[in-house]
């Protein structure tokens, strides 16, 4: 019998022309948590970015999110915390 | 003769002209309508309209080439259009595979206002497995039209 397919990567989202609900008075928005990733040896952007978008290509936008921590995109450390950009 | 009885009749119809001219009512203004109130053009209910499949859609969220085969590398788009206004709307989206297993389930919570289009969409970056596949949309989670499709090599 076949392995049931894997669907825990699904990425979905959604979005509208028509305008969100107010907010209830009182209540601030709140804000969304951003992701953080903690390097651990042997990572590269890449494969950071594969991980997370699932396209090693999109490395520059770890990049661009985390220019106050990297210099050069080709070095991070272990134990540096990047954001993730969604 | 004939003259005097003509000048009284003169008379007597200026004098109801200028009686009757003192004595109408003033002109009447109406009011608009209320909005809600009976006549007025009743708010349309919030429905959804149309339910669209595709891999691409364009900035009114529209999905540009309706289709229901996709490759396993597609971005899948359900472009729900509505219609009809409501203080908040909770469109949802429940994807499942021909297996029943949940793929995802999304929700978009709107305050439409007439003409309205809203996108779910799912990705899957080592691809979709092959076979069929259902999005069911539901609105304040009544069920408001389901979708099939199939991804195909």
């Amino acid at each position: 019998m076949p392995d049931k397919p894997d669907f825990s990567n699904v990425k979905g989202g959604g979005s509208s022309t028509a305008p969100s609900p107010p907010t209830q008075a009182g209540s601030a928005p709140a804000a969304p948590a951003p992701r953080t990733y903690t390097v651990v040896a042997g990572d590269s952007l890449s494969k950071i970015a594969k991980k997370f978008y699932g396209d090693a290509n999109d490395w520059k936008r770890i990049f661009e999110a985390n220019k106050d921590l990297i210099k050069n995109p080709d070095l991070i450390r272990p134990g540096q915390k990047l954001k993730i950009p969604e | 003769m004939c003259r005097a009885v003509r000048d009284v009749a003169l008379c007597a119809l200026g004098l109801f002209l200028v009686l009757s001219a003192g004595c109408s009512k003033p002109e009447e203004k109406t009011a608009p309508a209320p909005a809600g109130a009976p006549g007025a053009p009743a708010a349309m209910p919030f429905q959804v309209k149309r339910i669209d499949l595709g891999n691409a859609i364009g900035a009114s969220k529209d999905v540009a080439v309706p289709t229901s085969s996709f490759k396993p590398s597609d971005t899948i788009y359900a472009s729900i259009v509505s219609d009809g206004s409501a203080p908040t709307v909770v469109l949802s989206a429940r994807w499942t595979y021909q297996d029943g297993q949940v793929v995802n389930e999304s929700q978009q919570s709107i305050a439409p206002k007439g003409p309205a289009t809203t996108e779910f969409h799912i990705a899957k970056p080592d691809g979709w497995p092959k076979g069929k596949y259902q999005v069911a949309i539901a609105a304040n989670g009544m069920p408001a039209g389901t979708k099939e499709f199939t991804v195909v090599d």
